[in-house]
């Protein structure tokens, strides 16, 4: 069809002095393709957008340029204008002639404002229509792991209306929330807590739980994940339209971080907790316990949380002597500044050291030295249990998981990526995401909306109503493709696949729901076989090529 | 339940990432912003890398602004507040007052001609900030002429689109929404009620939102008393946080304090830059590795300053107490940047009885333990620092939770 | 200015250097006006062909910017554009066009100052060739 471009200028309320108007209509009117020009001084607001509509229709144009302020301001107004007009909003094509040419620059910008019309006319030329389209998606969602924040995520997801299955490696639902003995000022256990989210799993209709299961394989992208998932020696595929992870962290005690000798016995939260669970197992109550921090990690603020909350709780029911020692008291988290004055006051010494603590053993008892950098002196303790911090680490089987995902984790192995766009649970992967202690870092107001946020992420991808897509804004030509596979390796967002077209060929595809529209697939394949609508080879190319582009 | 309206307060970024949440789930959003602008304190903030990211999430943001103003199921209503709420969860009747609109945002199309003709000085109509949405201009009542009772309609006569009606009148109307999202925000500490430490009175004590401010307009930070890059800055932790006033750590100051400290090394090499501190805040992703890196070019003084007091150089000499050294030193700095922490708004008192939700004791808004979302009243949910200290990933995060909090209310009635 | 063979062709990605530009001309920040600025929807959409092209039609300079690195929304976005803008450097270095004339900007959206430094820059090299 016969490309008729329409040229749209404004000169924004006649405030552009240093174009000279009349001459770039002029000038463009001899542009070729174009079958009409026209000169408004407001083209946004109701009167232009009329005109322009009118113009439009009667001179049959059906590629639109228009030469006004920056496209973000305005570009969805004048978008809606052509469709309005009847044609594909994508059919437009945009040069700014005011924030980036008549106020960037002294004196006149009249041979700019031309060329930058002159691009962007050279664009329209190949612009093609985008349609939009409903896409059917699955709206079965799977929660890998099965504690305590897999189990919130797949009940706020039912209360989404949304079904789930819940997968978890071990042989019951459950995770570290035991690992609290209590939460200070709270009057429900962190016991109570799980059973009653458990209970809550289990009679839920919406949640299909499945023990000693786990994922062996993910494929596809948002909307249709196909999962393998291994229950003993079955294994059975099933298809998702999103995927949380809730696998969560390990904590391991490390020894050599403490430079302890052989026979010195530190303990763990978990076993402190054990202890003040069944306190008259105790041969005899322990006169002092002692708390030691920041030595294998000082910026992690799960240590901080289990020492409040469990020193809190041995002062209450034990009674023992009770000292912290730590390098800097991590307190960014909701609560925990008055959790700490609490337990100031209720008679738990925090010491804090620059060096580290040295720790060994003296008459049967845990010997901790530090210099106390508040006192400025040295501080010797013995201690009948100390209570030592834990590394938090990614578990078991998260490089494997990363692989298989072709998803990034951040420096210390843990879900996801640095990267600020990625916040809070995010991943490169559209329909993807990671909640609560897998990323690395616990506290409970984090936790919370990781798993409330991952919830709403996935009902708006999954949209009770219908998943809308710009269709193929994206291809890849299949005679062009030479199946290099290097789009799929290179897109990071794992939205291109290989499909088979017939009995020899496998092409590339690229899905619309999983794009992201960066073109970086578009840049980097050897065949020039992906087409990218809006920023196409042809169209960048034909705006460069208007450059010092003579009449 | 057939209305399917969400009413979210406060257009900053937690007001924003509730509101584009519910909006792309389906759902139609009232956003309603006391100011004419949307963006909250983040829009003015500025990107804080060095030749690699710090990870500040300020770039974030104007992506979310763009989209939300744009979004075909979210009304904004600028200038305006909410004065009265009644009714209950899934039937909120909601009256909101928009201050009078003499400049017509719809109409305006940021020509600049109405600024060319203002006789004030400064320009009593102007941008409210370069990165302004909506792009529009505003008036300033105070100190504008036509307003102080003269006969000045210039900027009016010359506005191309006729955006401009001094005659305007305020407007209420009532809104029947089925859930309300909170999402009012925060204020800054004011660094003058700690007066030893000499916000206010020195030019070159400047505050954590200073320097924001600065380094968005300016790219780079020259000293106020003499242009000059400042060779010795000192940045003092804490302030207005962790006391007995307010009983919490603030979040974000500690991170705000590392990264500008190690722009500034990184724009100057030769400056010194240290942080006097209480307890290091450097836990969160990707912090780790950059503290490691901050701890080879920064020096770390654990001690908070008790006065900050102008040198006869004229250089600022800081009083500070080294605990490792266990005494009380003196130091000059030819900048020091205070570390302003998060309090809550002045007008909560208001907003709370308007909408009968309570206030904790720390006067942010109140949520029920271990939910951080809902308050007292049902269908009544909070976003954002308006319910405690966040940072920007987290307040976003907080925003889209209180989305799914209201989700859940329609999803429960269908 | 607007004479031959000495335009600067700035490829600009839309979340931050295409931005930061509009912000530079509300600003009234006053920067050479032999540069042409081109869309992209991120820096790696940019290819070798297209810088090479620019310097065919008349540009003396190229600039390719983008968001700050390891903030690209695309993750890797800003890396590649880096590693095609040097490859291209030494390309043209083969044809006699050096001097740091196609270079890579990474930039946030609020860096207007940034901006029209390296603009500036870009506009004296060329002057200076």
């Amino acid at each position: 069809m016969q490309v008729r471009i329409g040229i749209f200028i404004c000169n924004c309320g006649k405030s552009l002095n240093n174009i000279d108007f009349p001459k770039v209509k002029e000038r463009v009117e001899k542009f070729q393709d174009v079958v009409y020009v026209d000169l408004s001084p407001t083209l946004c607001l109701k009167e232009g957008r009329e005109g322009m509509l009118s113009a439009i229709r009667e001179r049959d144009v059906n590629r639109v340029v228009i030469a006004a302020c920056s496209p973000e301001l305005k570009e969805n107004v004048f978008g809606k204008a052509l469709e309005e007009a009847g044609l594909n909003y994508n059919f437009l094509s945009m040069a700014n002639i005011r924030e980036q040419c008549s106020w960037a620059h002294e004196g006149d910008v009249t041979e700019k404002a031309l060329e930058l019309v002159r691009m962007a006319a050279n664009k329209a030329r190949f612009l093609q229509p985008v349609e939009k389209k409903d896409i059917s998606v699955n709206k079965e969602i799977l929660v890998v792991g099965g504690g305590f924040s897999g189990m919130k995520s797949a009940l706020e997801l039912s209360g989404l209306g949304l079904r789930t299955t819940l997968v978890e490696r071990e042989s019951a639902l459950g995770g570290k929330l035991g690992e609290f003995e209590g939460f200070y000022g709270i009057e429900t256990t962190p016991e109570e807590m799980l059973s009653s989210t458990r209970k809550a799993v289990e009679e839920n209709g919406d949640i299909k739980v499945l023990t000693s299961a786990e994922i062996t394989r993910v494929e596809g992208q948002a909307g249709d994940f196909t999962v393998r998932i291994r229950t003993g020696e079955k294994q059975v595929s099933q298809s998702f339209g999103a995927i949380i992870f809730a696998t969560g962290y390990v904590t391991k005690i490390l020894p050599q971080d403490f430079e302890l000798k052989p026979e010195v016995n530190i303990i763990s939260q978990r076993k402190l907790v054990d202890m003040l669970q069944a306190p008259e197992r105790l041969e005899r109550r322990p006169g002092t316990i002692g708390f030691v921090l920041d030595v294998s990690d000082e910026n992690s603020r799960l240590p901080i949380l289990f020492t409040l909350n469990n020193a809190l709780a041995v002062k209450e029911r034990l009674g023992s002597e009770v000292y912290v020692f730590c390098k800097s008291l991590k307190v960014d988290s909701e609560g925990v500044e008055k959790l700490y004055r609490e337990a100031r006051e209720r008679g738990v010494v925090f010491l804090k050291f620059e060096e580290k603590p040295r720790i060994s053993k003296e008459d049967g008892r845990v010997k901790v030295e530090a210099r106390d950098v508040l006192l400025g002196e040295e501080v010797t303790l013995l201690c009948d249990f100390l209570v030592a911090e834990e590394k938090v680490l990614p578990p078991e089987g998260t490089e494997a998981l990363s692989s298989m995902l072709n998803i990034r984790t951040d420096s210390r192995g843990f879900y996801q990526d640095e990267n600020v766009h990625l916040y809070p649970v995010a991943s490169e992967r559209k329909g993807i995401f990671f909640v609560a202690g897998c990323k690395g870092d616990l506290d409970f107001t984090r936790t919370s909306t990781d798993i409330s946020s991952a919830a709403m992420s996935i009902y708006k991808l999954l949209s009770p109503e219908k998943a809308i897509v710009e269709v193929e804004k994206v291809k890849v030509e299949p005679e062009k493709c030479r199946a290099c596979l290097t789009c799929v390796r290179v897109c990071p967002h794992g939205a291109i696949q290989m499909v088979r077209v017939d009995t020899e060929k496998e092409v590339a595809k690229i899905y619309d729901h999983a794009c992201d529209g960066c073109g970086i697939c578009a840049a980097i394949c050897p065949a020039k076989a992906i087409r990218f609508e809006g920023y196409a080879d042809e169209q960048i190319l034909a705006e460069v090529e208007a450059i010092g582009e003579s009449l | 339940m057939e209305n399917n309206h969400v009413l979210v307060i406060g257009g900053g970024i937690s007001g924003i990432a509730s509101a584009l949440e519910l909006a792309n789930g389906g759902l139609s959003v009232y956003l309603i912003e006391k100011e004419a602008t949307v963006g909250g304190y983040v829009a003015s903030f500025c990107c804080k890398a060095t030749d690699v990211c710090s990870n500040c999430s300020v770039c974030v943001v104007p992506q979310r602004i763009k989209e939300a103003v744009t979004h075909p199921q979210i009304s904004l209503l600028t200038n305006s507040t909410v004065q009265k709420v009644s009714g209950e969860v899934g039937n909120f009747r909601v009256e909101i007052t928009q201050k009078p609109q003499y400049i017509d945002a719809e109409r305006c199309i940021a020509c600049g001609l109405c600024a060319e003709v203002c006789p004030n000085e400064p320009k009593a109509i102007h941008l409210p900030s370069f990165e302004a949405v909506p792009y529009s201009y505003v008036l300033d009542e105070t100190c504008c002429l036509h307003f102080k009772g003269e006969d000045c309609n210039l900027c009016r006569d010359r506005c191309p689109t006729n955006a401009i009606d001094f005659k305007r009148k305020s407007k209420s109307q009532e809104l029947s929404v089925t859930t309300i999202i909170v999402a009012t925000g925060f204020e800054v500490f004011d660094a003058r009620e700690i007066g030893s430490l000499g916000y206010s009175r020195y030019p070159n004590v400047l505050t954590g939102l200073d320097l924001e401010e600065i380094f968005n307009r300016e790219g780079t930070l020259k000293l106020a008393s003499n242009g000059k890059e400042p060779q010795n800055i000192a940045f003092i932790q804490c302030v207005g946080s962790r006391n007995e006033e307010h009983c919490y750590c603030s979040q974000v100051c500690c991170k705000y304090a590392m990264r500008f400290a190690r722009l500034i090394k990184y724009q100057n090499p030769s400056a010194e830059v240290t942080i006097f501190y209480i307890d290091l805040q450097t836990a969160g992703k990707g912090f780790a590795e950059f503290y490691k890196e901050c701890k080879e070019s920064i020096r770390f003084i654990p001690g908070v300053p008790v006065e900050v007091l102008e040198a006869h150089s004229g250089e600022l000499e800081v009083k500070f107490e080294n605990i490792l050294e266990g005494k009380v030193n003196r130091e000059t700095f030819d900048l020091v940047v205070l570390s302003v922490g998060i309090v809550p708004r002045k007008d909560s008192w208001d907003s709370a009885r308007i909408l009968g939700i309570n206030l904790g004791d720390e006067g942010f808004f109140d949520a029920k333990p271990f939910d951080f979302n809902e308050t007292n009243v049902e269908g009544i949910f909070l976003a954002g620092t308006c319910q405690g200290p966040k940072d920007i990933p987290d307040s976003i995060a907080h925003g889209m939770a209180a989305a799914k909090r209201a989700m859940e209310v329609l999803a429960r009635c269908k | 200015m607007n004479g031959e063979d000495n335009k600067i062709v700035a490829f600009c990605c839309e979340h931050s250097a295409y931005p930061v530009a509009n912000k530079a001309g509300r600003m009234r920040l006053h920067y050479p006006d032999n540069v042409r600025i081109i869309c992209v929807p991120c820096a790696g959409r940019v290819d070798v062909q297209h810088i090479l092209k620019a310097f065919e039609k008349g540009a003396a300079g190229v600039l390719v910017m983008g968001c700050q690195e390891g903030a690209c929304q695309h993750l890797t976005g800003n890396t590649r554009a880096k590693e095609r803008v040097k490859y291209t450097e030494s390309l043209l270095k083969e044809v006699g066009i050096d001097g740091g004339r196609v270079r890579m900007v990474n930039l946030a959206p609020d860096m207007a100052q940034r901006f029209i430094d390296e603009v500036k820059e870009m506009a004296e090299k060329i002057e200076g060739r």
